[in-house]
């Protein structure tokens, strides 16, 4: 029997187990903090840095950043750009295409982020998000460029 | 000492979990794993009395240890068990 019962450990779990583990929470009732993995959601949302604070999403609207199973087992948590009744349109604010699902298949939405180790949330109802929100949607036809200069990266074969 | 109510262990991708059926929000960045060894005890204890000499009774008729091994180990876990806050 091992010494350590209770240690503290990083576990990291396939999303397509978990993300439906973490679904059936919400639909008890209860509302999610939830680890990021990813770069999707740049420059706001860092991978392995900040969390995200989930709930049942009734009514998704434009700009919501929502968690979705945009493929069976395969779950993102992106802003949605469109809604033409049942088809939603998503895209991650570090990315520059676009995904596609059903309403149905928006199973939460993030009502805030723990960022930088932060304790105090930014709510996506605070002025914070929305502002942020506001600029980095407008600017999505220099978004290439921007994340280029936030994150430069030189492909190895230009090297 | 008894296990506070609420607290349902479930296994998820090989590991076990407890899930604090009582509290609006779950955290899973800071959620509580047991060994296979702590989920057995746990499922074995749930809704008794339970004190360090069943834990490690319950030991004793599970793994091939001695019963020393078997006390330390018992003590110890209900020791995180009421850090953890699982235990009352």
């Amino acid at each position: 029997m091992s010494q350590d019962h209770c240690q503290i450990k990083t576990v990291q779990m396939p999303n397509e187990v978990f993300l439906p583990f973490v679904i059936e929470q919400l639909n008890n009732g209860h509302t999610a903090t939830l680890p990021l993995r990813g770069r999707s959601m740049r420059p706001f949302l860092e991978d392995g840095r900040d969390k995200a604070l989930l709930q049942l999403c009734d009514y998704p609207k434009v700009g919501d950043a929502v968690l979705a199973e945009i493929s069976k087992g395969h779950f993102v948590l992106h802003r949605i750009i469109c809604i033409d009744g049942n088809q939603v349109t998503l895209r991650g604010d570090g990315n520059l295409s676009d995904e596609y699902c059903l309403l149905s298949d928006i199973k939460a939405k993030a009502v805030g982020f723990y960022r930088k180790n932060r304790k105090k949330i930014d709510r996506t109802d605070g002025l914070k998000w929305r502002l942020y929100s506001w600029w980095w949607t407008h600017l999505y036809p220099l978004r290439r460029y921007l994340l280029f200069i936030i994150y430069p990266h030189i492909p190895q074969r230009f090297k | 000492m008894k296990t506070k109510k609420g607290f349902k262990l479930r296994t998820i991708c090989g590991e076990n979990i407890i899930v604090a059926e009582g509290v609006e929000n779950i955290d899973f960045s800071r959620i509580i794993s047991m060994n296979e060894s702590a989920a057995y005890l746990w499922k074995n204890i749930q809704g008794a009395d339970f004190d360090a000499d069943m834990l490690t009774k319950l030991l004793l008729e599970e793994y091939d240890i001695d019963e020393a091994t078997a006390r330390q180990d018992a003590t110890q876990l209900i020791a995180k068990w009421q850090e953890a806050g699982i235990i009352a």
